[in-house]
This record gives C-alpha cells, structure tokens and sequence, in this order.
C-alpha cells in the first residue's frame, strides 16, 4: 500500500516537471499537442548538419523517442554544423557520436542510434515511426521509403542543406488537422461607448491529400505554365534540380575539396538543365560542406513541420519548401496533385 | 569552424569570418542560437552579455543549459557548452546587464557586427542608442511564438529600433480595477495589486479597495463613508478599529501602511481578511448604486458560505491541478494557505526591513494570485481561468518554441555574413511566419531596406519632441522616472532649461535632490519652456518643448506628442456603428501591425504581415488594446516625432566633440614641433573636458 502511494506521487511530481519543462511551448500549442508530442516516434536518418539540428528541435520538444540513423563517420566538415559529434568522435560512427550531446538535451526523451544500411531496411523497420525524415540519399532510395511509407500511412519527410542553400519535401499522404479561424464578435458596449469587438478563435478541422515524392521527380520545372512562377520565387528550384542531379551523377556531393571542378560540373548540370534560368554563377559559390545558419533555419523550419505533423495543429506546409540564401526568402510550392 | 577549412566558404567570406570580432547581446533563446552558429561558422572572436540566471523554463529551446545548469550564470554557461563546439573560438562571457555604465561607446566600438538577442524593450532601446552611436552594424532580433523577426540597424541607412513607435503597455483606469471590473484580467490586475498592499512595496496608484471619487459613480452614498473611502481606506464603513487611526486619508501610503497592519493585526486570518476583501468591500460598492444601473451588481460572498469548517493544512489536490479552473470554494482553500505561507515569508523579511515582490514562479504567491482573481471575477460574473492562464497574463508570459529561435538565429547570422561583406541592399529585414503569405512565402523578406525617419527622436540629427503635460500635478521625479526614464528610455538623464545654466535635474546623486518633490510648476517649467535633456551615458541629446495642460481625473497625466497637429483639440469623429468584419479585420491589423514586442518581434514596421500576439515582460497589463477613452496612456499610435521650432541655439556634446577633435587633428599636422602638449592633446577628449571652452585649449596649446 505505502510503496504504491510513494509511486502515485513521483508519477505526479514527473507531470509536474514536464509541465514546467514545456512550459513556454504549452502556452502556445496547448497541453493536447504536448500530449501528442510525448507519444511520437520519430526517424531521422543522416546525421550531418541538417540531422542534428532536426534532432536537436525534436528533443527540446518532447517526443516520445528519436531513433538517429547514419552509417556515415564524422569527418572533419562535419564541425561546420554537426554540433552533436565532439571533436574527438572524428571517424566514429556519426549516430552513435551524437548520441551523448543528443541525450543531455532532453532526459525525458528516449534517443538510440541505429547503424544498419538504410538500403536494408524494410517496411518493418519504418512502421515503428510515426515521422521518417530522410537526409542525404538518392532519389532513388527517397522514392522507395517514401512508397513503403505511402503503404503504412507513415509520415514521410526528405530534406537536405547544400552549403546555405536547402529544402524539403513533405509526403503526408492524407493529413487531417486542426487549425484555428480568427473570427470577430462584438462585445456588449457600456453606453455612450464605441463598438468594440473581440477577437476570437474557432478550431476547425480540416483535411488535406499530399502528393508522393515522386511527384517531385515528374516535375518539369521548363514547362511553360512554370516560368511565371519561377520569375516570382527566384531559381530556387532549378538549382535542387541540378544539385540533386550532381548527386545521381556523381555518387557524391559537391566538396569543398574540389571546390573550383565541382562548380564547373554544376554549371554544366545548369547548362543541360536550364539554360536559359536565372541561376546565377553566385549561388553556386555557397554550395559546401553545410554553413551552420542555414542549416539551422532549415532545421528549424523541418522540426516545426515535424511537430505539426504529430500535434496535427496547423496546415503543414505543402509541400516543397525552398530556402534561399540570398535573400533569407522561405516558401512553398505546391509540386504535383 | 566552416571558415578555419579552406574551400568551405568563398574566399572573401572566409577572411572576414576569420577576422571579425563579434558581440551577442542575449544568451536566451535566440542567443544560445546565434551562439552556436558563430563559433560553428568559424567567428574566433565572440563576446556575450547577459545579465540573467538558467531556469527551468529555459530549458526546452534554450539548447545549450541542462538540468544541472539551473541557476548559474546564461552568459557563462553558453560560453562553456560553445566552446565544445569549437574549442578554437575565443569567447569572453559577461554576466551583466548591457546597460551597465562600463559598456560605453567605446566598448561597442570594438565590434565589426553586433548580434541583439534581447527580450525587453529597454535593453533593446539602450543597445540600439549604442550602435547608433559607436556606428557599429546592429542585427536586431526577437521571437514570440511562431512569430521572428530579424532586422539591421545601421547609422544613416535604415530606420533604427525607435525610429517606429512601439505600442504602450495596456493600463486601466483605477476605478475599473478597484470598482467595476469587467475582464479576467482587470481582476487579476487586482489581486497583484492586492499582494502589494499586504506583501509588497508599496506602488503608487495599486489601490485596491472602493473608490467613491468615480465619476461613473455620481456622487457618493453617504458623505461620511465617501470621506472615508475617499482616500482609499480599504475598509469601507465604520466598524473597523483602524479607521480611527487614520490620520491622513488623502494620502495613500498612510493607508496602505494601515492595511497591511490592519491585515497583520488579525494575524493573517483567512477569514477576516477574506471577508473585508470579498464580502464589506463589495458590499460598500453597492452603496455606490449608481455604478450599478448599466451594470450587473457585485456579488458579495463570504468566507463562513464557502469554507464552514475552515481550512486544513494539507495542500489540497485541486491547488496542483493547474489547468483546472478552481471552484470558488477550492479559490478560499488555495488563498488560505497561500495567505499562511505568504504571511510568514513577509514577517520574516520584515524583519530584515524588507517586504516581499511578486513573482510569477512563487508558488504561494501565484497561487494568492490566482486565487483572489478569480474570486473577484466570480463576484462580478466574469468568467474565471485556470492558475495557468492566469499565470500568462499576470507574468507577461511570452510563449516561446525552439523552432522559431532557430529559425530566427539562422537568419540573423546570414545576415551578419551580408554585414561583413558590406553587402548592406541583401539586409533587408525579415519575417518568420506560422502561415505562408499569397506568395507561398513564410520567411518573408522585406520588399526594401527602410530608411531612417528623419524625425526619429533618437536617430535625428537634432532630435526634439513636444511634451504634453500637466505642469501643476507633475512633480520633477515623475518627469525623471516616468517620462525620461520609462517612456523616452534614457538612463541617467541631466535636464537644463534652455537658454538658462540652471540644472533641474541631474544624474549625480544629491545634486538635485531637493527638486524631487517640487512640481514643475514651481521650478518655472510652465507651457512654452523648452528642456534640454542628456544622457550622458547613451549620448543622446534631446530638447523637450513642454506644453501645459490641465488633465482630468483619470486622465494621463502627461503625453509625448511631438505632433504639433494633435495639440488641436480633435473634434469627435462622427459615430459609426461598424459591423462589417472587414473593418475590424483591418483595424486589428493595424493595430498587430504596430505593436512592439517585449520579447517577441522587435520593432514595428509598417509591414509587419500578420498574427503578432501582444506582449511585454515588464510589469503587467497587456494582453490587448483598450478602447476605453480613460486609459491612463493613450496609445500613441501616432506618435511621429516632428522637428519642433528651434527658439534656441543649442550645442549638442557630439558636436563639441566633433569640432574639439577636429581643432586637435589640425593642431597636430600642422605643428610638428609642438612635441610634448600636442601629443597629450592626441588623447582621446574625455568627456569633462568637453565643458572647457575649447578655443581655450587651443590656446594652450599654442
């Protein structure tokens, strides 16, 4: 009888550490988002600049658990962003080198490292997740997780940060939502006083269908009824369509170490692709290695989908976001269906 | 450390990242961000200000402080988990307030690029004047909620952080708080004042009992009760020992002093107390009948009704559940035992000669807090709210996420890369949003850079305003800490009347003192003077031209207008009976569209495109705007500072400085010989000497 009071107490004294740890975050998304959050599971594979900060967000914010998924070692470029590897993981798994940092920044969530290839791992694997994000891969490999994540109704995110530049794309199958509409009512006035009004918000639940990944791929960013927008937005598409060419081409990324041969290969992925774009010779001058404030902006933007997602608070984005460095401009488009 | 690997960065980039030596200003939310990105971006030569302490609160965005960091010093913690990002950075961590008097020109002169990541509108108005006058690039930022902003502050090319002005914190009238509340929040508002009353200092205008003097009111029940209450007298009618005591009833503080000791005379007991607040008090404003004509009447209620066995020492259950919205009885229960705690925490510091101050994260306090409003609200029929949400509005509290202060901080320090390269067109300021506008865009960059308003009472050349103020009811302390210290941000403000040598005010202690109390009046500052106000520390320069009026009861008591315009008296705009939501709609997007934000948004632009909540840290009362034509400040939404009519010629310091150093510069080129006075003269002029004559140097010199 005592042992079972002692533990009804701790349980609520845990509560109330959460409610004091969230505290700020509750005040804004409420405590049935934070709920939602504490039953999350989420994947994130690829743990360079763009995993890490994803990481860090998703730990601040409460989930369930993170399962950090690399096969890749820490290499010296890494310490342009990957804040989670220390200096003396150089060489070491870069999921299991992040593991330490990654666990202090929130004891309440569980945090595991998984090093297996990504190429075998099965519908099995990712029906653990209620969020797969996918980082630095094929897009071949994209389109396969992102079938097999279609199939189990799993969240399905793929981003990516080239030097300043980065963006993601969102395969959130069917998503339903609640999302707040401001209305205004007019409050009983005090006579020979004004109108006045109030403020107030309805929540109303809405639905949305989102495209697969492989929409993304059909995508024609030369056809004609495209170049009106493309005008408006800047070149941002174009150039992931090129980096992400160099990649399938290449096997590779860019790299800082053949710094002046690579954008000679970028310009000539430019000139097959598009050549008469807007893309200009500047921006592929920020294309290494992954530059610590863009990767955190993107990073940034990526975990608020991510919550979104859970707390099904809010309209996700939909569903191709594009950060551009040049201007710090952040936008959507909506690619396919 | 992008810029210490060759081939990372282009190559320009890579050497100013190298070389630059940065200050961060914050080690909160978008601090420890900024933090981060520097020393991971290669900067080797960083300094970070902050003055505040880790807390628990902190700890889900503020990345770089873990449980066991609580309590120590954000600055230096921040400096230490950095540097295991980067152990070749060089950070210098400064536990203290920006604002402090060893952080002049000179120290922000140091910096190629200063980083704000701040929460208060003082500090930022303080940092902003620093830049402004050290001519350092500032990147401003703040986050509240989903909402970021990021924005460079450069002399000569954009606007700076006061040249929009920012939306005042929300007051109340005193008769709605103590006599006709009609909101959760003018309860609460209430009950802190109630906690000042038996805890705390005492706070000018905190009344909180009845007030017979309300117009609304017309005239008073019965002349001796108003007599009474007239002056605050908590107490309401006759039968209370104390009154008899009450020397002074015109006088506040005599009052406040009397009901506290009153409260301390009943030995803190739950149930007296409780029923003079909640049961005699009200009871006393029903009198008041008038106030109850267009209105739903108080009702009283009382302790024995609520809580007849008394209350019991535990703690009960229903006081940890934070988010429920406490009964009315469950309220006596929580305000019993918080009155128990709080009673004796305040003997014990009364002992040492000092009182309690509120605090949002004082349980009892909260609690005491929470409590009290809510019965009030009960009493007057306004809804009640949980612990929680009574908490928000009686802390200012600002939500806050991790995602936004990353996205924010990302952004800051991209466009610190831009203020590197002096690329200053690619600085345009930029907006986070929770919802992408018609341009699918929710990081949204400004069209174009926005210039400086050339009658910015701050970055003007010559800056100047109109002070609106009732010379006859303002005394020269109020002038200082109200007007010059609360509302137009100066530190340490020396005042001179124009034309004259006389100093009404200056920021050496005991140099003035006697004018504290003296009304403006009577120091012949009447309508048409013109003030010439310093801060030496920030230096800024400000002539103040007053204009006289006689405010109402309830009325501000003063107006910063600087708008000659609105000194005609406005005649009343026809009344429209506006319904259409569209009219609302864009009423409240202005208004969002000028709210300045304590810890949110810095700055208020003209173009600020959506859904900024309202907030402010300091003090209390916020929440939303008022309507009410008796608010105690008027909004000053039109607060545009207009170049005043110059009747005097006046001499600002800079410019002395300018022309000193000018005669030093020439003294020293043309007169090589002059070995040993030249080069003591190459010095940099302290600021003493600036009140030398300086043709008289020159002949020294000679």
């Amino acid at each position: 009888m005592g042992v079972e009071v002692d533990n009804k107490e701790t349980a609520v004294e845990l509560t109330e550490a959460e409610t004091e740890l969230y505290d700020r975050q509750i005040r804004l998304w409420g405590l049935e988002s934070q709920k939602r959050l504490r039953t999350a599971k989420i994947l994130i594979s690829g743990l360079n600049g763009l995993g890490a900060e994803v990481t860090k967000n998703i730990i601040l914010s409460g989930v369930n658990s993170v399962t950090l998924h690399d096969i890749q070692v820490v290499t010296e470029e890494d310490f342009c962003s990957q804040f989670l590897a220390a200096r003396e993981s150089l060489g070491k798994n870069r999921a299991k080198a992040s593991l330490e940092r990654a666990r202090a920044l929130n004891p309440m969530v569980d945090i595991s490292a998984d090093t297996q290839p990504l190429e075998e791992k099965t519908a099995e694997f990712f029906a653990t997740f209620d969020v797969v994000l996918i980082i630095g891969q094929s897009n071949n490999e994209l389109l396969r997780i992102d079938a097999i994540c279609q199939e189990l109704g799993v969240k399905f995110f793929a981003g990516d940060v080239w030097g300043m530049f980065g963006f993601y794309f969102a395969s959130l199958q069917r998503h339903s939502y609640v999302e707040d509409v401001v209305k205004f009512k007019e409050v009983e006035a005090k006579p020979n006083q004004k109108a006045k009004f109030e403020k107030y918000a309805v929540p109303v639940q809405r639905e949305v269908n989102y495209p697969a990944y492989s929409a993304w791929i059909d995508f024609d960013a030369n056809a004609a009824g495209y170049q009106r927008q493309l005008k408006k937005d800047g070149p941002g598409v174009i150039l992931l369509g090129v980096l992400q060419k160099f990649r399938t081409a290449h096997k590779r990324d860019p790299s800082y170490k053949s710094r002046e041969a690579d954008i000679g290969l970028l310009k000539a992925i430019r000139a097959e692709l598009a050549p008469k774009s807007a893309l200009s010779d500047n921006s592929l001058e920020v294309l290494f290695s992954q530059i610590s404030p863009a990767v955190a902006v993107v990073g940034g933007v990526v975990a608020q989908e991510i919550i979104k997602v859970v707390t099904r608070m809010e309209a996700p984005h939909r569903n191709l976001f594009i950060f551009d460095p040049d201007t710090c401009a952040g936008y959507v488009q909506v690619i396919g269906g | 450390m992008a810029a210490a690997i060759d081939g990372v960065l282009p190559g320009t980039l890579q050497e100013l990242v190298k070389k630059s030596k940065v200050l961060v200003v914050g080690a909160g939310g978008i601090g420890c961000e900024v933090l981060k990105n520097l020393v991971l971006s290669g900067f080797h030569d960083i300094e970070i200000i902050d003055l505040d302490t880790i807390d628990l609160s902190n700890l889900n965005r503020q990345f770089l402080f873990h449980r066991e960091h609580v309590g120590k010093s954000k600055a230096r913690v921040a400096r230490e988990s950095a540097l295991s990002f980067n152990p070749d950075a060089k950070i210098i961590a400064h536990h203290d307030s920006v604002t402090a008097s060893q952080y002049g020109v000179s120290f922000f002169q140091k910096f190629d690029v200063i980083l704000s990541a701040l929460d208060n509108r003082a500090a930022r108005n303080h940092v902003n004047r620093m830049c402004l006058n050290a001519d350092v690039p500032l990147i401003e930022s703040g986050t509240s909620g989903y909402n970021g902003q990021v924005e460079l502050i450069k002399r000569g090319l954009t606007q700076c952080y006061e040249c929009t002005p920012k939306e005042k914190q929300r007051t109340f009238p005193g008769c709605t708080i103590r006599n006709t509340p009609s909101e959760p929040i003018h309860c609460i508002v209430w009950a802190k004042h109630l906690f000042n009353q038996l805890f705390g200092e005492s706070v000018d205008d905190e009344d909180i009992s009845p007030d017979a003097a309300d117009p609304d009111a017309q005239g008073p029940p019965q002349q001796g009760d108003a007599d009474a209450a007239a002056g605050g007298d908590g107490d309401g009618d006759a039968k209370k020992p104390t009154e008899a005591e009450e020397e002074d009833a015109t006088n506040g503080n005599v009052v406040r002093i009397n009901t506290r000791q009153w409260a301390k005379d009943c030995d803190y007991d739950a149930g007296q107390l409780f029923n003079k607040f909640f049961d005699e008090d009200i009871n006393y404003l029903l009198k008041m009948s008038h106030l109850w004509t267009s209105r739903k009447p108080p009702v009283p209620v009382s302790w024995d009704t609520l809580v007849p066995e008394g209350t019991t020492d535990v703690q009960p259950e229903f006081a940890r559940q934070h988010h429920k919205v406490w009964t009315v009885e469950e309220c006596a229960h929580v305000f019993a035992n918080a009155l128990k705690e709080l009673a004796a925490a305040f003997l014990k510091q009364e002992a040492e000669g000092e009182t309690l101050s509120w605090d949002k994260d004082d349980q009892p306090a909260m609690d005491f807090v929470a409590a009290c409003a809510n019965v009030r609200s009960y009493i007057f029929n306004i809804e009640r709210k949980s612990r929680f949400e009574i908490k928000s509005m009686a802390g200012n509290i600002i939500p806050a996420i991790a995602t936004t202060n990353a996205i924010t901080a990302g952004i800051s320090v991209l466009r610190a890369f831009n203020v590197l390269q002096a690329k200053w067109e690619q600085c345009k300021a930029v907006y986070a949003r929770l919802r992408p506008n018609a341009r699918g865009q929710f990081l949204v960059p400004d069209a174009s850079l926005a210039g400086p308003n050339p009658k910015c009472y701050v970055c003007a050349l010559d800056p100047a305003i109109t002070l609106r103020i009732d010379t006859k009811r303002v005394h020269m302390k109020e002038l200082r800490d109200d007007v010059l210290i609360k509302t137009l941000n100066m530190l340490h403000p020396d005042v001179n009347m124009m034309g004259t040598a006389t100093i009404l005010l200056s920021s050496e202690e005991d140099e003035t003192t006697e004018n504290d109390s003296k009304l403006l009046h009577e120091l012949n500052v009447v309508d048409g003077t013109i003030l010439s106000c310093d801060d030496f520390h920030q230096n800024y320069n400000l002539s103040i031209i007053i204009s006289h009026f006689n405010a109402e009861r309830d009325d501000p008591l003063f107006e910063v207008v600087a708008d000659a315009k609105q000194l005609q008296p406005t005649k009343e705009q026809p009344k429209k009976e506006i319904a259409e939501e569209e009219t609302v709609k864009a009423k409240e997007e202005r208004k969002r569209s000028t709210n300045g934000a304590d810890d949110g948004p810095s700055t208020s632009k003209r173009s600020r495109p959506t859904e900024i909540e309202d907030d402010d840290d300091d003090d209390c009362l916020v929440i939303e705007e008022d309507n009410d034509e008796d608010v105690m400040i008027v909004a000053t939404d039109s607060l545009s500072v207009e170049s005043t009519p110059k009747t005097a010629i006046k001499r600002k310091p800079s410019e002395a400085m300018e022309e000193e150093e000018d005669i030093t510069e020439i003294l020293d080129s043309s007169d090589e010989e002059a070995a040993g006075p030249t080069k003591c003269k190459r010095s940099k002029i302290e600021p003493s000497d600036l009140k030398i004559d300086p043709l008289m140097e020159v002949i020294n010199i000679d």
